[in-house]
């Protein structure tokens, strides 16, 4: 007989919406000094053969010519029981100039606490982009990683200091609006396993997805 | 946030049972007599466990019975062939085997939620064999992959008729290994779910005999870290078999002779 009840499609394809990293890189090119944007976010990390959308907001501040701060809470983790933000600023290091990419990085933490027990963990999180921008054009490549300070409370020595991701997209920031759109590969050190679900991933590690946001701009 | 939705209902796949136990797709060597094949239901709490009883009535007085916990599947539909396996190890209906569907799963009323509704369960099935005068000497109890949730806590200590053997086939380790494994992170389970399952410490706690079957390319339930929570055993006796290159679906991997050689070996142990 080959029928193996295990292999069903999965909708544990939830978890992943706690995966670092399930958003677009919020900032790339720092705000104009003053210029305010909210928006949200719209993560769709491929599990099985679909998905299912991640919603965030957020909203970010030009607080000087060459820094923006940021703040964002995940609203499908808040549907589980957990509280999920984020902030930090990105710092630019040279604005981009013809086919001469500008660079930012970025700093700042993300903050976990469950409704149930009040357990907290919170990661530390540092990225690096590149970007080119072209009137109301920018693409991006971008490298991030999460650091987990409480890796020793990973059951089985399973848990890993660092916890990567490489994104590449596209936004348009039009007057006052800015759509975007990444690719990302997410924590491709490690075998992402989520129990009756098929991840897919590159060459067996990691996961990866689409990413979505739009943002207004005032 | 009280009112937030528990993730942990997502990790049941209960569906229809259609509960068609008939010889026709079995192998020949496992075809069960009609006349030892019992449906039956219990009540668990406000709902009704349809389960499966394969032998004579008698074996529950007098004879070894397996307590079989089945996987996540719809219902006791995709295990038929393994129950009649386990009834004629050895010899034609040499066991009896006592099958059931958690809520949720099959004809089974509710929603299986969490380790409560679980434990229920396991408890209502098991006091319908208590009843028929089943002891403890003579019970094996059997999980397989999602059955081995409410098996744990069973064993260490949670059972009416106490376990002293048990057989752990591809089980998971604990909830918040399942989002650590998810996510990459150090997240407790909490997290997401108040189902807060923990196998490596039912182990410490269970003080009989273990068989662990595992495959080491099993991505349902990582070999890793079941090895790590069945290790934990601190009972009697213990014995491991893990398969290389196969999966999940261990039985029809390694085949019945391999299959049925290991279990019957620890029945007799």
């Amino acid at each position: 007989m080959s029928y193996k009840p295990f292999m069903k499609k999965s909708i544990w394809v939830l978890l992943v919406g706690f995966s670092v990293s399930c958003a677009p890189t919020k900032i790339v090119a720092p705000l104009e000094e003053g210029k305010v944007q909210v928006g949200a976010t719209l993560g769709r990390p491929q599990i099985n053969t679909g998905s299912l959308p991640l919603l965030g907001v957020y909203a970010a501040k030009g607080v000087s010519a060459s820094t923006t701060a940021y703040g964002s809470a995940q609203l499908s983790s808040a549907l589980f029981g957990a509280i999920q933000l984020d902030g930090g600023v990105v710092k630019g290091i040279r604005p981009s100039q013809g086919f001469t990419p500008g660079f930012s990085y970025s700093y700042g933490g993300n903050l976990f606490v469950s409704s149930r027990d009040f357990a907290t963990r919170i990661y530390p999180e540092a990225g690096a982009n590149m970007f080119w921008q072209k009137g109301p054009h920018i693409l991006n490549v971008s490298a991030n990683s999460w650091v987990d300070p409480t890796w020793f409370l990973a059951e089985y020595g399973r848990g890993q200091i660092l916890a990567p991701s490489f994104g590449a997209g596209y936004r348009l920031r039009y007057k006052w609006i800015e759509l975007q759109a990444e690719y990302k590969i997410v924590n491709p050190t490690r075998e992402i396993q989520v129990p009756q679900a098929f991840v897919p991933s590159t060459f067996g590690l990691g996961g990866r997805g689409l990413y979505w946001g739009a943002a207004i701009n005032f | 946030m009280a009112s937030c939705a528990d993730i942990g209902s997502a990790m049941f796949f209960g569906g229809d049972g259609d509960y068609d136990f008939s010889n026709e797709n079995l192998d020949a060597a496992y075809q069960i007599d009609e006349s030892k094949i019992h449906l039956f239901t219990v009540p668990s709490d406000e709902d009704t466990i349809h389960g499966l009883f394969l032998g004579d009535f008698s074996q529950l007085e007098n004879d070894t019975i397996i307590y079989y916990l089945h996987g996540n599947g719809p219902s006791m539909d995709g295990f038929w062939s393994t129950v009649a396996v386990l009834a004629n190890l050895g010899e034609q209906h040499r066991y009896g085997v006592v099958m059931y569907d958690y809520r949720g799963y099959g004809r089974s009323t509710g929603n299986t939620q969490n380790a409560a509704t679980m434990a229920a369960d396991y408890d209502a099935v098991l006091k319908w064999m208590e009843d028929r005068g089943l002891t403890s000497d003579r019970m094996v109890v059997m999980a397989n992959s999602l059955g081995s949730l409410p098996a744990g806590p069973a064993a260490a200590g949670g059972s009416r008729i106490p376990v002293k053997k048990l057989i752990m086939e591809v089980p998971q380790s604990s909830a918040d290994v399942i989002i650590q494994n998810a996510t990459g992170l150090s997240l407790p389970s909490s997290m997401i779910t108040e189902y807060n399952f923990d196998l490596g410490q039912n182990m410490e706690d269970y003080t009989g005999e273990l068989l662990w079957m595992h495959a080491q390319e099993d991505k349902v339930a990582p070999v890793e870290t079941a090895r790590g929570a069945m290790q934990r055993h601190n009972g009697s006796y213990y014995r491991e078999e893990v398969y290389p290159n196969v999966g999940h679906g261990l039985r029809w991997d390694i085949g019945n002779d391999e299959w049925t050689r290991v279990i019957h070996e620890f029945i007799l142990h």
